[in-house]
C-alpha cells in the first residue's frame, strides 16, 4: 500500500507519476543516474574554507553541498561532568538549499540530522572531550554548525563526511587567563576516529546506498548507519520497517563503503 | 462465558473475508481493531471508528446553517450535509435530527436524506461499534430502555443516541453505561433486564410514541 | 553517554545495579482507559518511568493544508515533565530530543496504522513522561500501541518495544537510567509482533556488527515479553466489562 506522509504530500502526485516510473527501473536493477546500487556519486572535500572559524569544511555528495564550521567559545561545564568540554551541533536546513526548506525555527527533520551527526561523532570518541578544560567551572565548548548548502538527497551523509572533515581541520585555540586568543592555536585537533555515515533506502530486497533527491522522495524505507573503521557508532532508521537479515546486509554495506569514504577523506 | 478478545494483527480467519475492521494478506484475514470473537466464531470490533455508509440511519446535531443548506456534527471528522432542495422542514442551530446517508464520496463527504427533526431531548455518545448491543435482537434492548426509562429513545449508527426528555436520565445512563463496559459479555439482554427490574420493579407497559415531526 | 564509562560499576558479579539478570525485564505495568474522555488511552509504568499517553482521532486536520485526501496523518507530540528527571526543574515545552523522539514515535505508527480509511483527517498520539528512568521512548512506543488500540483505531499489527544496550562489557536488555547514562551502548528497538519487523532503530556508542545482531536477537525475546503484558493488559480491561480506578 501507498502511503506517503508528511511534507511529502505537498508532491503526491509527482511523487506517484516517478514512483511509477522509478519502481519500474530500479527493478531492473537500474539507477536513473547510472549507477550500482551500492555505488556513492562522486566525493568532494574542501578543507578549511571558513578562516573565521577554527575549522570548517565543505562536502559535496554529487550536487549535495554540505558547510560544517567548528567555532570554539569557552563555556560553563555540566554539572555531571565539570572536568569535561562540550559539543554542541546545531544543524540548518537553509530555505536557499531546497524548494521543500522552509526558514523558521529548526524543525524536525534538521534537528534529527544534527541529532544523529552528533551521535555518531560522540560515540565514535574522536574528540577527547577531557582535553577541554580550562579551570574550575571553564572549559572549551565546541560548536558544530553544519549548513546545508543544497540539498539533492543524502544530507545526512555528507553532513557527518563535512563534520568529520571539518574536525580533521580544526585547530584549539591557545587559552590564557581563561580567555581564548583568537587566532592563535594551540595545537590540531587530531581526531582519533574517522566516522562516518552512509544512508540506505530500500527497493523490494535491495539496499540502494545514497539515495538521490527522487530515490528519497519515493523510497520510504531509510536506514543511516554510522561507522569507523571497526564499529559500528550510530543508526537511525527512518520510515517504513525492515528486518534482522536486512539489517545485517545493511550493516556490511555501511561498512565498506564507509571504508571506501575515508580513504577519500585521508588521502 | 466470556468470548475469546482479539487484538490487531490477530488472525481471525483463513482465506479473505469482507469485512470491516479487517484486513488481508491474501492466505488469511487479519483483525485491524480490537475485538471478540462470537458464539459462531465471527469477528466482533469492539472499538471503532464510525464509518460513514449509504443508508446508515445517524442521529445528529444542526450545527450550522448556511444558504445551501444544513452542517450536521455526525460523530465524525466533518460533518454531514443536508441539501435545502431536498427537505421541506426549516430547521434551526441546535435541532436534533435522525436522518438517513444518502451519499458517501471517497474523501468521506457525507450527505443526508430522509430527515426527521427530534423533539427536545439529550444526545449521548456511545462507541459506534457497540451500537448492536445497545438495540438488541430484533429491538430487546431498546424497548426494554424505552419501557423503564418512560420515554423515547434514537441510536444512530454513528453512535449518537438521542433521549427524549421524558426519559429517566439517571437511571438511562447509568444502564447505557454497563451495556457499554459489558457489551462483550453474552446474556446481556437478561442482565439488563434484571438490573432495571431491582432498581424499578416490574417492566412497566409500553408508553406512546412521543410526536416527532 | 559513552564518555564516561567505566566511571560507575554496572555489572557486579554478573548482576546488575539493580540486581536483575542481563535478559530480565524492568517491572511493567500497563492500564488501559485511563483518560476516559481521551478516545483511547494508556498508563505505563516501566522500572521508575511514568507515562501517559493519549489518542484522540481520526478528527479535522489543522491546519488544513496539512491534510491529505489519500489518508489520515498521524502526528505525534512527546513531551517530558519539568519534574521529570531527579536533576533540576527543566524548561517545559518542547526540546530538541523531544522533537526528535516524537518524530521517530510517529515514524514507528505510520507502519502500522491503516491511515486510507480516513481521508483528510488526522490522528494524534500525545505522550507525557510523568517520571523518568531511561528508556523512555520504548516504553511511550509500548503504551501508544496499547492507546491506538484502545481507542479502535485500526492497525495492522501490535507494537512492542524495548532497548537493548552495552554496560560494564555486557549485552543488556532494558536499560536502567544508571545503564543509559553510564553504559557504552544503547539502542532502542520497536518491533511488529506478527511480521517481526523493526519499526524503531536507533543506536549510540560503539559496537561490532557481530554484537547489534545479538542484540536484535535480545530485543527480539524482550518485545515478546512486553507484547505479552500488553495483550493481559488489554484483554483485563475488555474483559472484565468493570471500570477500576487506576492507582498511580
Amino acid at each position: 500500500m501507498v502511503m506517503i506522509m508528511g511534507d511529502e504530500v505537498k508532491d503526491v502526485i509527482m511523487a506517484q507519476i516517478r514512483r511509477d516510473v522509478l519502481n519500474n527501473t530500479l527493478s531492473k536493477g537500474v539507477r536513473f543516474d547510472g549507477r550500482k546500487f551500492d555505488e556513492y556519486r562522486p566525493i568532494e572535500v574542501q578543507r578549511g574554507p571558513i578562516k573565521t572559524a577554527e575549522g570548517s569544511a565543505v562536502a559535496k555528495i554529487g550536487q549535495t553541498m554540505v558547510l560544517v564550521a567548528a567555532k570554539f567559545d569557552i563555556v560553563k561545564p555540566f554539572p555531571d561532568r565539570p572536568t569535561q568540554g562540550v559539543m554542541v551541533s546545531n544543524a540548518e536546513l537553509l530555505p536557499t538549499a531546497s524548494p521543500t526548506f522552509e526558514s523558521g525555527p529548526p524543525d524536525e527533520y534538521s534537528i534529527e540530522v544534527a541529532r544523529v551527526v552528533d551521535r555518531a561523532l560522540r560515540s565514535a570518541e574522536c574528540v577527547d572531550l577531557n582535553s577541554f578544560f580550562v579551570e574550575t567551572d571553564k572549559v572549551l565548548g565546541l560548536y558544530l554548525d553544519i549548513y546545508v548548502l543544497n540539498h539533492a538527497g543524502n544530507y545526512t551523509d555528507t553532513a557527518t563526511l563535512a563534520a568529520t572533515a571539518a574536525l580533521l581541520d580544526t585547530k584549539i585555540p591557545k587559552v590564557e587567563n581563561g580567555a581564548i586568543i583568537r587566532g592563535e592555536y594551540a595545537k590540531p585537533l587530531n581526531p582519533t576516529k574517522l566516522p562516518l555515515t552512509t544512508t540506505m533506502v530500500k527497493v523490494g530486497n535491495n539496499w540502494l546506498v545514497d539515495p538521490s533527491r527522487d530515490e528519497e522522495r519515493v523510497l520510504e524505507t531509510t536506514l543511516t548507519i554510522g561507522t569507523t573503521e571497526e564499529h559500528v557508532c550510530a543508526m537511525q532508521k527512518g520510515k517504513g520497517a525492515i528486518t534482522k537479515d536486512e539489517l545485517v546486509e545493511a550493516m556490511e554495506i555501511a561498512f565498506k563503503r564507509g571504508d571506501d569514504i575515508r580513504k577519500i577523506l585521508k588521502g | 462465558m466470556d468470548r475469546k478478545i482479539v487484538l490487531p494483527g490477530e488472525k481471525i480467519a483463513d482465506g479473505r473475508i469482507n469485512a470491516p475492521n479487517t484486513f488481508s494478506d491474501g492466505t488469511a484475514t487479519y483483525a485491524a481493531v480490537i475485538g471478540m470473537m462470537d458464539e459462531e466464531n465471527r469477528y466482533v470490533p469492539l472499538e471503532n471508528r464510525y464509518k460513514p455508509v449509504v443508508g446508515d440511519v445517524v442521529v445528529g446535531m444542526v450545527t450550522d446553517v448556511r444558504h445551501a443548506g444544513y452542517e450536521v456534527d455526525l460523530n465524525l471528522p466533518e460533518g454531514g450535509f443536508i441539501p435545502t432542495r431536498d427537505i421541506r422542514l426549516t430547521l434551526q442551530l441546535g435541532d436534533f435530527v435522525i436522518c438517513k446517508i444518502k451519499s458517501v464520496n471517497e474523501v468521506g463527504d457525507v450527505d443526508l436524506g430522509e430527515v426527521r427533526r427530534l423533539p427536545k431531548g439529550k444526545i449521548i455518545e456511545f462507541p459506534s461499534a457497540k451500537v448492536p448491543r445497545l438495540i438488541g435482537r430484533k429491538s430487546s434492548m431498546l424497548n426494554l430502555l424505552k419501557d423503564y426509562s418512560g420515554g423515547e429513545i434514537m441510536v444512530g449508527n454513528n453512535g449518537y443516541v438521542w433521549m427524549s426528555e421524558r426519559c429517566d436520565m439517571p437511571l438511562l445512563l447509568k444502564t447505557i453505561k454497563v451495556i457499554e463496559r459489558k457489551a462483550h459479555k453474552s446474556g446481556l439482554t437478561d442482565e439488563i433486564a434484571n438490573m432495571l427490574k431491582q432498581e424499578k420493579g416490574e417492566r412497566p407497559q409500553t408508553v406512546q410514541g412521543e410526536e416527532y415531526v | 553517554m559513552s564518555d564516561s564509562k567505566g566511571t560507575v560499576p554496572l555489572m557486579i558479579n554478573g548482576k546488575r545495579t539493580d540486581g536483575r539478570e542481563v535478559e530480565d525485564l524492568r517491572n511493567l505495568r500497563i492500564e488501559v482507559g485511563i483518560i476516559p474522555e481521551a478516545d483511547g488511552s494508556a498508563y505505563v509504568e516501566w522500572g521508575g518511568n511514568k507515562i501517559v499517553c493519549g489518542v484522540y482521532g481520526p478528527r479535522e486536520c489543522i491546519p488544513r493544508h496539512d491534510a491529505s485526501p489519500y489518508h489520515s496523518i498521524v502526528k505525534c507530540r512527546y513531551m517530558m515533565s519539568p519534574f521529570a528527571s531527579l536533576e533540576e526543574h527543566s524548561r517545559s515545552g518542547p526540546s530538541r530530543r523531544s522533537t526528535e523522539l516524537s518524530k521517530v514515535i510517529r515514524e514507528v505508527f505510520e507502519n502500522v496504522v491503516i491511515a486510507e480509511k480516513f481521508p483528510n483527517t488526522q490522528i494524534d498520539i500525545y505522550i507525557d513522561v510523568l517520571q523518568a528512568d531511561g528508556g523512555t521512548r520504548t516504553a511511550s512506543i509500548t503504551a501508544a500501541t496499547v492507546a491506538l488500540a484502545n481507542a479502535g483505531i485500526p492497525m495492522k499489527d501490535m507494537v512492542a518495544s524495548v532497548a537493548v544496550g552495552k554496560a560494564g562489557d555486557t549485552l543488556v536488555l532494558d536499560l536502567n537510567k544508571a545503564e543509559d547514562n553510564f553504559g557504552q551502548s544503547d539502542m532502542p528497538m520497536a518491533m511488529s509482533q506478527k511480521d517481526k519487523k523493526l519499526l524503531l532503530l536507533q543506536m549510540d556508542g560503539l559496537l561490532t556488527k557481530e554484537e547489534v545482531i545479538e542484540m536484535v536477537g535480545m530485543a527480539e525475546r524482550g518485545c515478546e515479553k512486553v507484547n505479552a503484558i500488553q495483550t493481559s493488559a488489554l484483554k483485563r480491561f475488555y474483559e472484565k466489562g468493570e471500570d477500576e480506578t487506576v492507582k498511580w
